[in-house]
């Protein structure tokens, strides 16, 4: 496992992956959707987490924001089936670009244990920032501090990145139980 | 506490006592009757039951649990009973899964029941009684509802069944939109999810003429101070106020959102206002949050932590335990940043840990770490082998320690003195309804195993533990331990030296029954004879009162500080030195961050409610009694505080405060802190020892110095608390320019003397070895100065 890990170091090529996006069930893997873009942000998500709730509108309005780059949620929560995001989507009018994980395959190769997770990279997968969107405050508070969108600013204008990775938080993609397998 | 009180709450504690012992050991006798007679088997250990109970009694637990829950999450109306008896049905053939009713060997099943029922129904009343014992009946209702609240609560959001509690809410509402208690309740979860402009839209349809509304109104005040809509938030508590004048938590957290606002607004009236006097003692030392300059601003939900130097360049390294998260690991350049190396590091994937206890128990010559999961919920613990690459490996079940259990903070400590550190494992109660997990301790085989000795040790005990402290406190050259239990009698055991130990709590004068917290053992008074500071976890109206007095109420439970008499016995001093404030403290620890010679405190409080944002706080010890200079400090309000360490950071002397923040619900997310000394208060000289014959982390061996005419005394503890200090003691010698001695006990017997030593430098010994060595190889000024 240990080693495994090691393998994602920034500045080096971040691994593809290929899976069934949700709503449509067709294939697609991650270089399909850095055709044509400069880079791409993956996040690592989940139907049930909070913390992505609260994203919603963030991931949302990703595209208009940055039509250069190209936004992949991978929903790879232990437990959740296909149906049971398809209906978290459809609920929330979540309308970006979103893979099914199932059993958190991918986001054990990349190193995630939570949601939400990001990662920005370049057209070449290179890994340049990866971590937590933001301080997890909202825009509003004085105590804001964005991390995705300064780097992913400095990375369009060619900028070194100031801070290329932050602690993220958020839910566990295994939740472990003992004693009780399901609490309600 | 006056002497009629004292008499009273020990002749309680000793009935009660009785009582759960009777419940546990008595009714489990039986229990264990009933399963030979009709040939059930039980394995050599209690296995990890990862798919449900696989014993009656963790059965009845988990069903009483379940119960709980599922009334929790009912709104009291005749329609809903079908649908939660539907639900208990299914609880119940979840609890009892493992029963086959088909099988002979569960013919006794019945009478296994009632036992077990018996024994669990007896063990939560006298643990009620406990409580009603030590916070009082005005506390009481309170106190329950809160706990109530919590450990139903807790599985459904570990388990992020959130969702499903909050959907449920949101179905009632829409069809009955009248029904403002479950609106009130579907804005609380909201509050604990993060969603804080949910919750206000939910909080604030609550008309102003509801029973509900008082509490709405207020949680509302909440939700908008933790989105950081300060004049909003302090616009809602002015109306929770106005609803009930009686509401001291609203009138603390206006006063909070006050200091944000940087002072009271105009729209709030005189009457709404508090004048907060705690936390403004004149400081000798202040301190600049440097956190976000050095890359350790982690915001989650933080607890442990652990400051060790994992790679051996010298340098202090940190590692932060998070719930829902993994543990981030931060390697210290030697520049005055730090680099985030979790990812790889094997660390990362530790989710839900709790405390972090560092030593080297393969004597290997790296850190090592154990680590406990989920605290108020059974996990178990995780013994990570540092491979000094900057990797660990988890070697928790070829060392034999896959034990499961609601840990708290374990310690590292070699209670035989055979030179390899053995591993003590207090647990706590994991939810409402449970019987006590035993606390463990494991021998150190000495190959890489451990072998549990909790029996033949006799160091059990009935009461919930928070954490466990080690230490020569009688200066035999034997680990004595102190055990500090949540609600429940103190217990201090003495090492007989043989593998043995005897709870001397009575005789010793230390057998309060109290909310206790952390734990930790040191010489306050600098006599050389180790002293218990033990912490107390006090309500939140209780810390309220003592922020408007600067001290605790008359039948508050401040902190305890024992001093040693040194002859076996202990005398409660806290209020001789300035100690008197009732805080919740969560975690705790001591250092001489104004480098004068005298140790100072620092304590993380709080409480799992989101409304509970109580301050870290700051215990100078000026020429022997404490002050609060908090706030004077330059500490700015940080909220719950679990992780709170003391540790020089950068090789300069100053000892930053360095503190987890954030607490169990996923919402509650907060940002660590490091508070670093703007100025070098005094000189200094910190100690490293490495053990040859002793264990390698030199765990439990005491330090004595002399500079100037004053003696300073330590021991190099294995951990006790959310913060697990660094091996490294620090010394404060305020202007003092020698050292003329230092003595150095270590665990083996072996006694060194070393006279004539450098001030304000790092230097380590190693045992058995003529003289000392310089840490910090190229330390250079640079560094002091860079920030």
């Amino acid at each position: 496992m240990v080693n495994e890990q090691e393998k994602q170091k920034f500045g080096e090529m971040l691994n593809d992956f290929t899976l069934q996006q949700v709503r449509t069930g067709t294939k697609l893997s991650l270089s399909q959707t850095l055709a044509g873009k400069k880079g791409a942000v993956v996040v690592f998500w989940s139907g049930v987490c909070s913390h992505c709730v609260r994203y919603d509108p963030f991931l949302n309005g990703f595209e208009k924001r940055h039509p250069e780059l190209s936004l992949l949620a991978v929903a790879s929560r232990h437990g959740e089936t296909l149906d049971s995001i398809e209906s978290a989507v459809v609920e929330r009018k979540i309308h970006f670009p979103m893979v099914y994980d199932p059993g958190g395959k991918v986001a054990a190769e990349w190193c995630t244990q939570q949601t939400p997770r990001a990662f920005l990279m370049d057209a070449n997968r290179t890994l340049l920032y990866r971590g937590a969107i933001d301080n997890f405050k909202y825009p509003e508070d004085p105590e804001f501090v964005g991390y995705l969108e300064p780097a992913i600013d400095q990375f369009l204008k060619g900028e070194p990145i100031t801070r290329t990775e932050t602690a993220s938080y958020g839910c566990a993609i295994q939740s472990v139980y003992y004693i009780l397998p399901r609490a309600l | 506490m006056n002497p009629s009180s004292n008499l009273f709450s020990r002749l309680s504690s000793a009935l009660l006592e009785t009582g759960l012992v009777a419940a546990q050991t008595a009714l489990g006798a039986a229990q264990r009757t009933v399963e030979q007679i009709s040939g059930q088997t039980r394995g050599p250990a209690e296995p990890i039951p990862v798919d449900g109970p696989t014993d009656m009694d963790n059965a009845v637990s988990d069903f009483a649990n379940r119960v709980a829950r599922i009334c929790r999450y009912t709104p009291l109306d005749v329609s809903q009973i079908s649908a939660a008896s539907g639900e208990i049905i299914e609880a119940a053939r979840r609890s009892f899964s493992f029963v086959d009713i088909k099988d002979a060997h569960y013919l006794g099943f019945p009478a296994q029941l009632a036992i077990s029922v018996g024994s669990l129904v007896t063990q939560s009343a006298l643990r009620g009684l406990a409580a009603w014992e030590v916070m009082g009946s005005s506390r009481m209702p309170l106190l329950a509802r809160d706990f109530v609240e919590m450990f139903t609560e807790f599985p459904v959001f570990i388990g992020l069944e959130y969702r499903e509690a909050i959907e449920k809410a949101r179905q009632r509402v829409r069809a009955v939109p009248g029904d403002h208690k479950t609106r009130l309740e579907l804005g609380q979860m909201l509050v604990k999810c993060g969603l804080y402009p949910d919750a206000e839209r939910e909080l604030l349809q609550v008309p102003d003429n509801s029973f509900f509304y008082p509490t709405a109104i207020y949680e509302a005040s909440i939700a908008l101070y933790r989105a950081g809509r300060y004049e909003s938030s302090a616009r809602a508590g002015v109306e929770a106020l106005n609803a009930d004048p009686s509401n001291e938590r609203a009138r603390m957290n206006l006063w909070l959102t006050a200091q944000k606002l940087g002072g009271y607004p105009k729209f709030v009236p005189p009457t709404h206002r508090m004048e907060v006097v705690a936390g403004y003692d004149k400081p000798r030392v202040q301190f600049e949050d440097i956190a976000h300059k050095i890359g350790l601003d982690k915001t989650a939900a933080n607890r442990g932590t652990a400051i060790f130097d994992y790679d051996n360049d010298g340098y202090l390294d940190i590692a932060i335990a998070t719930a829902h998260g993994g543990i981030s690991l931060y390697h210290n350049n030697g520049d005055g940043t730090f680099t985030d190396v979790s990812v790889g590091s094997g660390l990362d994937g530790c989710v839900e840990a709790f405390a972090i206890t560092v030593g080297d128990y393969n004597n290997d010559g790296l850190a090592d770490i154990f680590v406990t999961r989920f605290g108020f919920y059974a996990g178990h613990g995780h013994l990570y082998r540092n491979n000094g690459d900057g990797t660990f490996t988890d070697v928790t079940a070829e060392a034999g320690l896959s034990v499961w259990g609601p840990a708290f903070a374990a310690s590292f400590v070699d209670y035989d003195n055979d030179g390899f550190l053995d591993l003590y494992i207090p647990n706590n109660l994991g939810s409402l309804f449970e019987r006590k997990v035993p606390n463990r301790l494991f021998h150190n085989n000495g190959n890489g195993t451990f072998t549990e000795v909790t029996e033949q040790t006799g160091i059990q005990t009935i009461w919930p533990s928070i954490g466990g402290a080690w230490a020569d406190y009688n200066n035999d050259g034997h680990q004595g331990l102190f055990v500090s239990n949540g609600l429940g009698r103190s217990q201090l055991y003495r090492n007989n030296g043989d593998g043995t130990f005897t709870d001397v709590s009575k005789e010793a004068g230390v057998d309060d029954l109290l909310f206790g917290s952390p734990v930790f053992w040191w010489d306050y008074d600098n006599d050389g004879w180790l002293d218990i500071a033990q912490c107390s976890w006090s309500d939140h109206e209780d810390v309220i009162y003592t922020y408007r007095h600067n001290e605790g109420p008359p039948d508050g439970s401040p902190m305890r500080v024992y001093h040693n008499n040194r002859n076996g016995t202990f005398t409660q001093v806290q209020h001789d030195i300035g100690l008197t404030g009732c805080y919740g403290t969560m975690s705790a620890n001591f250092g001489d961050f104004n480098n004068d010679g005298l140790l100072d405190l620092a304590l993380g409080n709080g409480s799992p409610k989101m409304d509970r944002m109580e301050p870290m706080i700051i215990l100078e010890n000026q020429d022997g009694v404490f002050h609060n200079t908090t706030f004077s400090a330059g500490l700015p309000l940080t909220g719950k505080s679990h992780g709170v360490n003391l540790a020089d950071l950068f090789g300069d002397g100053r000892l930053s405060v360095i503190v987890a923040a954030g607490g169990a619900y996923p919402g509650d997310l907060l940002t660590t802190n490091v508070f670093y000394p703007t100025t070098l208060a005094g000189n200094y000289l910190n100690v490293r020892l490495d053990g040859v014959v002793s264990n390698r982390s030199a765990i439990g061996a005491r330090v004595a110095l002399e500079s100037e005419g004053r003696s300073q005394f330590r021991q190099v503890s294995g951990g006790s608390n959310f913060g697990c200090l660094p091996l490294e003691q620090h010394f404060g010698l305020a202007g003092a320019t020698t050292v003329q001695s230092l003595e150095i006990r270590w665990p083996s017997g072996l006694v060194q003397r070393f006279e004539n030593l450098p001030v304000n430098t790092t230097i380590r010994f190693t045992e058995g070895e003529p003289g000392w060595k310089d840490v910090y190889v190229k330390h250079s000024a640079a560094v002091a100065s860079h920030h």
